[in-house]
């Protein structure tokens, strides 16, 4: 049923608006996937591809339902995403999936462990803990789906290829406690548990994929809210 | 905990780590953060993987205070292209 939902999808897309951007060849995708065996070396631009979604399986990005095929993917480039997360300074392991929107400072909105949020730059975000990751890494977001800007808008369809958030994570911490209180009344059941979750506080620190306009200082910039030429980007 | 300290000091140069023996108190960990917080954990009874645990989980953490989160994320520039209110035209 999911495939069919994807031959759809593909056939609606392809009579769709035109498409100035590569389509990332889903075909190839479907085709890698028959092969089962991980040490089979791919070539660069689908291993990004696949880096994308190893990791939604992980943590239970909503985005999984759109490619199906990549499900199978994700166990094969498991370990090779990996080796890739133990990078210093960057790591590529991040696929969840931003909306970004641009402000002067960028703002995004993106989506990560199947939340999606809208950020500019230099705001903080608080998600579930990411693993792999130490206090003052960077990280870089992939998953994006909407870019804005005071006079452009790039939507993605459902996502951008081009365009990257970048993160520095700032502190693991755990959130306050919660308590978890159960009770029936007349029955003699009474229950008392304590919860902390713990998060990952992100700062982003820069956006990627469209022109940025840095504002001067003149006064109101573009209050109208005229979104000038809309590209519509498709994706996927 | 002896044996996990000396590699916990390796991988936190930044950190001053003091070890003191306190008597007549239990066992603790005091974080003492650049915004002039402390933060106590007692250790009585843990093994020295749990008291790595805390430690790093203490090293994780900025000295904010923990309060019930208002919202997740925290911005400057709430809207992009200005705010919508019902004078905008479009």
């Amino acid at each position: 049923m999911a495939h069919r939902r994807c031959l759809l999808s593909l056939a609606r897309h392809a009579t769709a608006i035109i498409s100035q951007k590569k389509m990332p060849p889903l075909s190839a995708v479907e085709v890698l996937t028959r092969k089962p065996n991980p040490a089979i070396t791919i070539p660069n631009s689908e291993l990004s591809w696949f880096s994308f979604w190893s990791h939604s399986r992980h943590f239970s990005s909503s985005k999984s339902e759109d490619s199906e095929t990549e499900v199978e993917v994700e166990m094969e480039e498991a370990s090779d995403v990996e080796a890739e997360n133990d990078n210093a300074a960057s790591d590529l392991g991040r696929d969840y999936s931003p909306e970004e929107k641009e402000a002067e400072a960028v703002a995004i909105g993106y989506k990560i462990g199947s939340h999606q949020f809208k950020v500019s730059n230099g705001d903080s975000i608080f998600t579930e803990r990411l693993k792999f990751c130490e206090v003052n890494d960077k990280l870089i977001l992939n998953k994006v789906l909407l870019l804005g800007s005071p006079t452009q808008t790039i939507i993605g369809r459902p996502i951008l290829p081009d365009a990257a958030v970048h993160a520095v994570v700032e502190e693991h911490a755990l959130d306050a406690k919660v308590i978890i209180f159960k009770k029936k009344r007349r029955k003699n059941y009474r229950r008392t548990k304590g919860h902390r979750q713990e998060l990952t506080k992100l700062r982003i620190t820069d956006i990627q994929g469209i022109e940025k306009q840095e504002i001067k200082t003149d006064g109101k910039p573009l209050k109208a809210a005229v979104k000038n030429p809309e590209k519509i980007a498709a994706a996927v | 905990m002896e044996s996990e300290l000396p590699t916990f000091k390796e991988k936190n140069p930044q950190l001053e780590v003091v070890t003191e023996l306190i008597r007549g108190q239990h066992p603790h960990l005091k974080g003492f953060y650049k915004n002039k917080n402390e933060r106590v954990v007692c250790v009585k009874n843990m093994t020295p993987e749990d008291i790595l645990l805390y430690g790093t989980r203490l090293r994780n953490a900025l000295g904010r205070k923990v309060v019930k989160l208002k919202t997740r994320h925290v911005t400057k520039h709430p809207s992009v292209q200005g705010t919508w209110t019902t004078d905008v035209k479009f």
